[in-house]
């Protein structure tokens, strides 16, 4: 891929492999994501969304493959790319005997852009007691510091692994106005790649989805594309091949659930229906 | 402007909001002239992605429904009086979609119609 391709995408990789311990987690990870774009991430347990995740941020190396974020590759991400980056892994990486307020101030002190009146500010809109040790806080309040820590220097690219999974359906709301605060005083909007077993919130906000299973990317697009795109048919069994067909699985008594590319399928029969996330969901790790 | 966003419905987002904003300018209840709200404000209010409302709002604009007003943002077109068809087609893919309930139903044509009645009495008056 060239250079200015590059640019274009916030993120992208070619032919990522990736194993740990022996065992392949990423098996050819081939990926395109312009800037501005919110990427849900969205996979079984074990389909490898942390571990991609790190590799693109440069904290796994890979086995073979490449990756970049922001223009860089991943394995040379230098400082003026790191401060670009804001990244809250699954278990929050937070220092147990520090304060909410120690925290703010010494992650803070890394960043050049760092603006240490807004950190403290989203903390109290996220109603975290800055005075707590993190090591007295709920798993939820965890989950948000790591947010104010990983948001606080408004970097280009947030990167987010399961972000929201403690949290209750108002916090979620309110965490996901936050993503796409600022964007108005920005030049581009900020990119996001955020991974949730929580459809229903990402269908809100996302603008490209990546589906992941073992290993590797099963689909990936803009979301609204996808939606207007695929259609899920059920044929009784005999029923010749639609053209299309992206995914099919049996059904009990010969038939078939079959997910087509309505573009190329022709005309489609009066049972095609559109899919929610989590209907795609469903269908492509059944 | 009242608006109705079902994320998990398979109409994506865009598209509920372009529908929504036709159907009420069509409908009367938004007048020529009626500010809509900014693309900020209604992504915030609903917690959606700002890019998805400018598209609806680009695609409405494009369509000749909204115009940009200097200072006031987004504001509903000068148009001409709806014709009365164009409100019955606005109307027909819902129908449509529920003839298609019923029928797999069982449900015969006059109770489904006595049903759609009961539905519309049932609706506070329109302004």
């Amino acid at each position: 891929m060239n250079q200015a391709a590059q640019l274009d995408n916030a993120i992208s990789c070619q032919g990522l492999h990736l194993a740990l311990g022996g065992t392949p987690v990423l098996q050819g990870i081939d990926l395109a994501l312009p800037a501005g774009a919110v990427v849900g991430l969205v996979g079984r347990n074990g389909a490898g969304k942390s571990t991609l995740m790190r590799a693109l941020l440069g904290l796994s190396p890979p086995s073979q493959g490449h990756s970049q974020v922001l223009g860089r590759a991943s394995t040379h991400i230098n400082d003026p790319t790191r401060e670009q980056l804001g990244y809250a892994s699954q278990t929050g990486d937070l220092l147990t005997w520090l304060t909410v307020w120690q925290h703010v101030e010494y992650i803070g002190s890394f960043y050049p852009r760092w603006q240490a009146a807004q950190a403290h500010a989203l903390c109290q809109r996220l109603q975290l007691d800055e005075r707590k040790k993190v090591s007295a806080l709920s798993v939820g309040d965890q989950q948000k510091l790591a947010l104010v820590l990983a948001l606080a220097h408004d970097p280009d690219l947030l990167v987010l692994d399961e972000p929201v999974a403690s949290l209750d359906p108002v916090s979620r709301r309110d965490f996901m106005r936050l993503l796409f605060e600022g964007d108005a005083q920005r030049s581009q909007p900020r990119t996001v790649l955020l991974s949730s077993h929580l459809l229903t919130d990402l269908e809100r906000v996302v603008s490209h989805i990546v589906f992941m299973r073992d290993g590797r990317v099963q689909l990936q697009g803009a979301w609204d594309e996808l939606q207007d795109q695929l259609r899920q048919v059920d044929l009784p069994a005999g029923s010749p091949p639609l053209a299309g067909t992206l995914h099919q699985r049996s059904l009990g008594g010969g038939g078939q659930r079959v997910l087509v590319d309505a573009r190329l399928a022709g005309s489609l029969p009066q049972q095609a229906r559109a899919l929610a996330l989590e209907d795609l969901f469903v269908e492509l790790n059944a | 402007m009242q608006l109705d966003i079902a994320p998990h419905d398979t109409v994506p987002i865009y598209r509920q909001i372009v529908d929504q904003v036709r159907r009420q300018v069509v409908g009367g209840s938004l007048k020529p002239g009626d500010e809509l709200p900014s693309v900020r404000t209604l992504a915030n209010t609903h917690a959606i992605n700002p890019m998805t409302v400018s598209r609806a709002y680009g695609l409405l604009e494009a369509e000749g429904l909204l115009e940009r007003r200097r200072g006031l943002g987004m504001v509903v077109a000068q148009a001409p009086a709806p014709q009365p068809d164009q409100r019955l087609a606005l109307l027909a893919p819902a129908l449509q979609a529920a003839a298609r309930q019923a029928r797999e139903l069982g449900v015969g044509s006059d109770e489904a119609v006595a049903l759609f009645k009961h539905c519309l009495a049932d609706l506070p008056l329109a302004e």
